[in-house]
């Protein structure tokens, strides 16, 4: 995990030189609480045949959970694409450390590129949206789920 | 027993090409097959794998929920009404059991 080295490597760095402020800016960009990113590549694999690096971060796309949710066997989770319905062809949901990190798949043909469901998350990790555009971009959107009682188990 | 599936729009009459959210629920356990019972066996998997929604016998959206989609599960989306129509919502799960329901989208 090239990217995990990397933060790592980062961080320690900058630990050492600078203020601890902008330790904390570096580190809120690169790792969400509970990320476990090879757990999510294999599922990624498996579903896309895409790696996590494959993904792009975008503003487009917006997901909206509950950032602690009592219950991980029920999970509100919503995500909107500000894109033309048009070039939407899927939306994926993931999440980390799920035994099957494959959430759900949708396939959408003339809706409107929305999607509203309830998941179930195994343990704190963040949950990622994935929305699949026809011309083969896949756009990406995180967010971390604190969970007390795990959804799966 | 077959799935037992509502449907529902809202607003329940939209006005044409207004947004309309449909919300589906499905009746259904849905075990992600990794929870144990009391005496500690393993609860068989059974959930939806396949929720196909039509409007007017036209395939628009399809979902394939995994084991990580909650009981009871929800599935709402968005659509433009520009014409009324019929919405007919299929599932089928593990175990072979299927389920359907249609509903009629009628415009204000």
């Amino acid at each position: 995990m090239d990217r995990r080295k990397f933060l790592k490597a980062s961080a320690g760095a900058v630990a050492g030189a600078v203020l601890a402020s902008q330790l904390t800016s570096g580190l809120a960009q690169g790792a969400l609480e509970g990320e476990d990113l090879a757990n999510l590549e294999k599922g990624l694999q498996q579903v896309l045949g895409k790696g996590f690096k494959d993904m792009t971060v975008s503003q487009q796309v917006k997901l909206t959970a509950p950032t602690i949710a009592e219950s991980g066997a029920n999970v509100p989770v919503e995500i909107e694409a500000s894109l033309p319905a048009e070039q939407v062809k899927a939306i994926h949901c993931f999440s980390d450390k799920n035994a099957n990190p494959l959430l759900f798949t949708v396939i959408l043909n003339g809706v409107l590129p929305y999607y509203a469901t309830r998941v179930r998350v195994a343990e704190t990790a963040p949950v990622r949206a994935i929305v699949e555009t026809k011309d083969g971009k896949f756009l990406m959107a995180s967010q971390s789920v604190r969970v007390t009682v795990g959804g799966c188990g | 027993m077959p799935i037992n599936i509502l449907v529902r729009f809202t607003p329940a009459k939209p006005k044409a090409g207004e947004e309309v959210r449909v919300q589906i629920v499905a009746q259904h356990p849905m075990e992600p097959g990794t929870r144990r019972d009391a005496s500690g066996k393993v609860i068989p998997a059974d959930h939806i794998t396949e929720l196909n929604v039509l409007m007017d016998n036209q395939l628009i959206a399809q979902v394939k929920p995994g084991p990580g989609t909650s009981a009871n599960p929800l599935f709402a989306f968005k659509m433009k009404a520009s014409k009324a129509g019929q919405i007919k919502v299929t599932c089928k799960d593990l175990t072979g059991q299927t389920g359907e329901r249609t509903a009629d989208l009628t415009l204000a």
